[in-house]
């Protein structure tokens, strides 16, 4: 007979938590880790910049680069910021990436390696993609409210991904 | 098709001899329980081995009439007592006889008769794999709107939204592909276009019983019945005329969080439902309609139905009936599809706001019903479903859907022996759809069936069946599948019943699943078709056992294993494609294909435990279903798939009082698509938690003062927990019902 007693006080307690809770605010964006393949870094001469980048435009060409950076809204994001880089000659680094909602469809890693400023000096040394060879862009798709984890990208210097320009 | 249908009802109506009428007796009076003396409600009354029948009204009163004059033998059966076989009741031509009734109360589950499990008629300690039902009684008492609402405290079952999933079998898939095959009346109920059940159409005021077999079934069900078989078996129609109405009000309760708060107004879920039969001679009727305006507690969910169900018996002779069952369906429904975020979790995702789903569905059914002797008798059956629906956005239609599918269905059944019952039959179907989703394919199948179920030792039966398959879709390879099936069942003392059984299952994939195509859906993935999908198939293995100790506990235990494999399920990945057919470039992106993507093995037990306190004054009970899903191709859990269900349940009366209290757990799903989650993508589509759900309601009924109305009070998920069962999707938190029943 207790059992009658016991039992529905056991599920009144076990359904009295509040259950799913809504999150505090967060600022979109993504985040993750960027791991350097060892071995493959390039000499200092040709690490002029080194940022991530999350471009709303794919594919991409020469023209598209500079219309997206410098397009107002920008369609292209660069990490850290235009004037700063990522560090060079580690492992690996986490970073956190706070932009607009939208979709980005081609995210990666931007070596600038010579000093003329124009796409001729700039290549693709990772991207956040398949793991099929070659690897195809997936899209990060940042809605509003939304931190995504977990956009890890790995760079090897000597194997680059296809370059889109 | 429609000159066709006509065409065999007429054939079928003068071969049998419409205007012949048979003078016979009547023999009426009430059914009563044999503990109470109070009168047992919606008992069914047949004289074996004809169609004559009838079903108890609110007074426990019954009526038979057109008896064969003679001897004959009264079958007297309902849910919680002892099935009884009044033998040699004499009636002449002209006479009118009384006979008064007393059934003996039994353990809810030892009493019932069921008709799933070998397509006939026998008690539920007969059957070899493992089965639950659910009464019109239950059904009332949760006030339940829909059947899926009804199925979400079957022990073993798990509704993930409206995609019912038995023992593991099914995982996300938003319905489409149902591996359980719904029966409404012993015919196949699901669209053709996407195979689907639609649950909303299926007339659940008008419901008898719900039988639920769990394992495979497609020995004798075909395609679709990998995990088990659900069949809806509709009132009879009473012999005297009755009519019911039932309203009932909702309010949800405030949103739990601010953040949650999209409307400052009241939301409302509120229905009207009227039922009305009679019977006029050798034709009985019923039509129902009902009316259900849903506000919903989230932003663009409301729905607004109208539902009509009507059937119609004819009694052609004592041992022919004819019976036409029409349904309809028109319904208006938001489109929210998952939620904007967690944070925003009543709201949709953007490009969901605006949007809305109109849809018309309905059936029309018949079944021809002869005895030939009082050992063998057929059935031809036969329904088409239509299905048309379109979704709009801001007043943009999207997608159209039409499809139209045909079932029919000839079974007959020789009692050769009392110990050696035969059943076999032929099945076929015809499906067309017509959709800018999934384009304009036809699809065609054939069956035939036959099982066997003989008494090799005096307490112990064997059942062995076999259902061979024949299904073309489109100008795609037609297929064929064999499946058979094998159980056992060894019953010791009338308390005591041991089962075993294995049994095959398989499902064609629908014309949904191989041609669906979009590149602009409801969220920014595309959707390819996937035309080389294989039949997913399954094989269950079960054995169990249940015990009555005493009248007052019951216990039933299984184990269970099924293997699955070729199972189809959405995949979403980033792939090449080309964005429309001639399209001159491929691009990449997120796709969804259904793909024969693994194969499963999933083992568990099942317990049920049911006991009665006072009694009448309260049933308590209780049922666990622990599952190991293993996905064989990655080596790990499946997807979407509980561990852990637990259902308790508790109902009492005292007087005209009525109280009863369910509680559900339901274990966090352990393993979700990472993909889906992030490329659909469904923000916030990982937080998921345990399902702990208390609900509690109470009831009064009003004939002590001389009125036939019960009041109820209802209040669901009493602690306001939120969860959901779907992804991105909060299932409804406190929700207050307010209802009305009432039978003249």
């Amino acid at each position: 007979m207790k059992l009658l007693l016991v039992l529905p006080t056991a599920f009144l307690i076990a359904s009295c938590e509040p259950g799913l809770t809504p999150p505090p605010e967060v600022q979109p964006g993504f985040g993750g880790t960027i791991y350097f393949e060892n071995g493959t870094w390039p000499p200092p001469d040709s690490l002029l910049n080194l940022w991530l980048f999350a471009s709303q435009l794919y594919p991409l060409d020469s023209a598209k680069v500079f219309t997206g950076l410098f397009s107002n809204p920008p369609l292209i994001f660069l990490y850290p910021a235009t004037d700063k880089n990522l560090p060079f000659f580690v492992d690996s680094v986490s970073y956190a990436f706070n932009l607009p909602p939208g979709s980005y469809k081609y995210v990666g890693i931007l070596q600038r390696y010579a000093n003329e400023f124009s796409v001729r000096s700039l290549r693709v040394v990772g991207v956040y993609g398949t793991a099929s060879d070659p690897p195809l862009p997936i899209p990060v798709i940042v809605s509003e409210s939304q931190f995504i984890s977990g956009i890890d990208i790995k760079v090897n210097f000597h194997k680059p991904p296809p370059q889109p320009f | 098709m429609s000159r066709f249908l006509t065409y065999v009802l007429l054939t079928l109506v003068s071969a049998s001899g419409l205007l012949a009428q048979t003078q016979g007796g009547t023999i009426l009076g009430r059914v009563i329980d044999a503990e109470t003396g109070q009168a047992v409600i919606g008992a069914n009354v047949v004289i074996h081995g004809t169609f004559i029948g009838s079903s108890t009204n609110v007074r426990g009163e019954y009526r038979l009439v057109r008896v064969p004059p003679g001897s004959c033998a009264i079958e007297v059966s309902m849910v919680g007592y002892d099935r009884l076989t009044v033998e040699n009741v004499v009636v002449s031509a002209g006479q009118q006889r009384t006979l008064e009734i007393k059934l003996q109360p039994a353990p809810v589950q030892t009493g019932g008769v069921v008709v799933t499990a070998s397509r006939r008629e026998q008690s539920l300690q007969e059957v070899p794999v493992s089965i639950a039902t659910v009464t019109a009684k239950v059904i009332a008492d949760r006030n339940n709107v829909t059947l899926d609402d009804a199925l979400r405290y079957v022990p073993g079952v798990n509704m993930m939204a409206d995609q019912v999933n038995i023992r593991g079998s099914t995982g996300y898939s938003r319905g489409v592909g149902s591996r359980v095959l719904v029966l409404l009346d012993g015919l196949p109920y699901f669209t053709g276009d996407t195979g689907e059940i639609n649950w909303e159409t299926i007339p659940v005021y008008d419901i008898d019983r719900i039988e639920v077999v769990k394992g495979a079934g497609s020995a004798l069900y075909g395609s679709s019945a990998l995990g088990g078989v659900i069949n809806v078996i509709t009132k009879e129609i009473p012999s005297s005329p009755q009519l019911r109405f039932r309203f009932f009000s909702g309010l949800y309760d405030k949103a739990r969080y601010s953040d949650w708060e999209w409307s400052s107004k009241a939301r409302f879920n509120s229905g009207a439902m009227a039922s009305y039969s009679n019977r006029s001679g050798s034709l009985g009727y019923l039509f129902s309609v009902s009316r259900t305006v849903d506000d919903s507690y989230r932003q663009n969910d409301a729905y607004h139905r109208w539902a009509f169900y009507s059937k119609l018996r004819y009694d052609l002779s004592a041992y022919r009936s004819l019976t036409i069952a029409v349904n309809y369906l028109d319904r208006t429904h938001g489109n929210f599809f998952w939620w904007k975020s967690l944070r925003e979790a009543t709201r949709p995702a953007d490009s969901q706001l605006n949007g809305k789903v109109t849809s018309r569905r309905g059936s029309v059914g018949f079944s021809y019903k002869e005895f030939m002797s009082d050992k063998f008798y057929y059935t031809v059956k036969g329904i088409y479903f239509g299905n048309f629906w379109r979704d709009d956005s801001s007043g943009r239609v999207n997608n159209v859907s039409a499809s139209h599918l045909f079932n029919v269905d000839l079974q007959a059944t020789y009692n050769y022996s009392a110990s050696n019952i035969l059943t076999f039959g032929a099945a076929a179907n015809y499906d067309r759809v017509n959709a800018n989703l999934f384009g304009t394919h036809p699809g065609v199948g054939a069956a035939i069936y036959a099982q066997d179920e003989l008494g090799i030792f005096p307490q112990t039966k064997l059942t062995a069946g076999v259902r061979f398959d024949w299904q073309k879709v489109s100008i795609l390879p037609s297929t064929s599948q064999l499946n058979p099936k094998l159980g056992l069942v060894y019953t010791p003392d009338k308390e005591t019943s041991i089962r075993a059984s294995f049994g095959s299952g398989f499902r064609y994939p629908a014309i949904g699943e191989l041609y669906i195509e979009s590149s602009t859906n409801v969220s920014q993935v595309a959707i390819l078709p996937n035309i080389d999908l294989q039949v997913e198939k399954s094989i269950s293995y079960e054995v169990g056992a249940s015990r009555s100790f005493g009248e007052l506990v019951f216990l039933d235990v299984a184990l269970f294993r099924n293997e699955f494999k070729n199972l189809i399920e959405p995949s979403v990945e980033i792939k090449t494609y080309r964005p429309y057919p001639s399209s001159p470039t491929e691009i990449s992106g997120p796709v969804i294909q259904f793909e024969n993507v693994t194969r499963a093995r999933i083992e568990g037990m099942e317990s049920n435990l049911k006991i009665e306190w006072w009694r009448t004054h309260l049933s308590t009970g209780i049922g666990y279903t622990y599952t190991w899903p293993k996905d064989l191709t990655e080596n790990t859990i499946l997807k979407f798939r509980p561990r852990h269900l637990f259902y308790a349940s508790a109902f009492s009366t005292f007087g005209h009082l009525r109280a009863s209290a369910d509680f559900r757990f339901v274990s966090r799903i352990e393993r979700i698509d990472e993909n889906l989650i992030r490329l659909a993508p469904i923000v916030d589509g990982d937080q998921r938690v345990p399902i702990k759900v208390l609900d509690l309601r109470a009831s009064y009924d009003l004939l002590g003062l001389g009125l036939p109305l019960r009041v109820g009070f209802h209040v669901n998920n009493v602690t306001d927990y939120q969860y959901v069962e779907l992804v991105g999707n909060l299932a409804p938190g406190r929700t207050f019902v307010l209802s009305l029943d009432g039978s003249f």
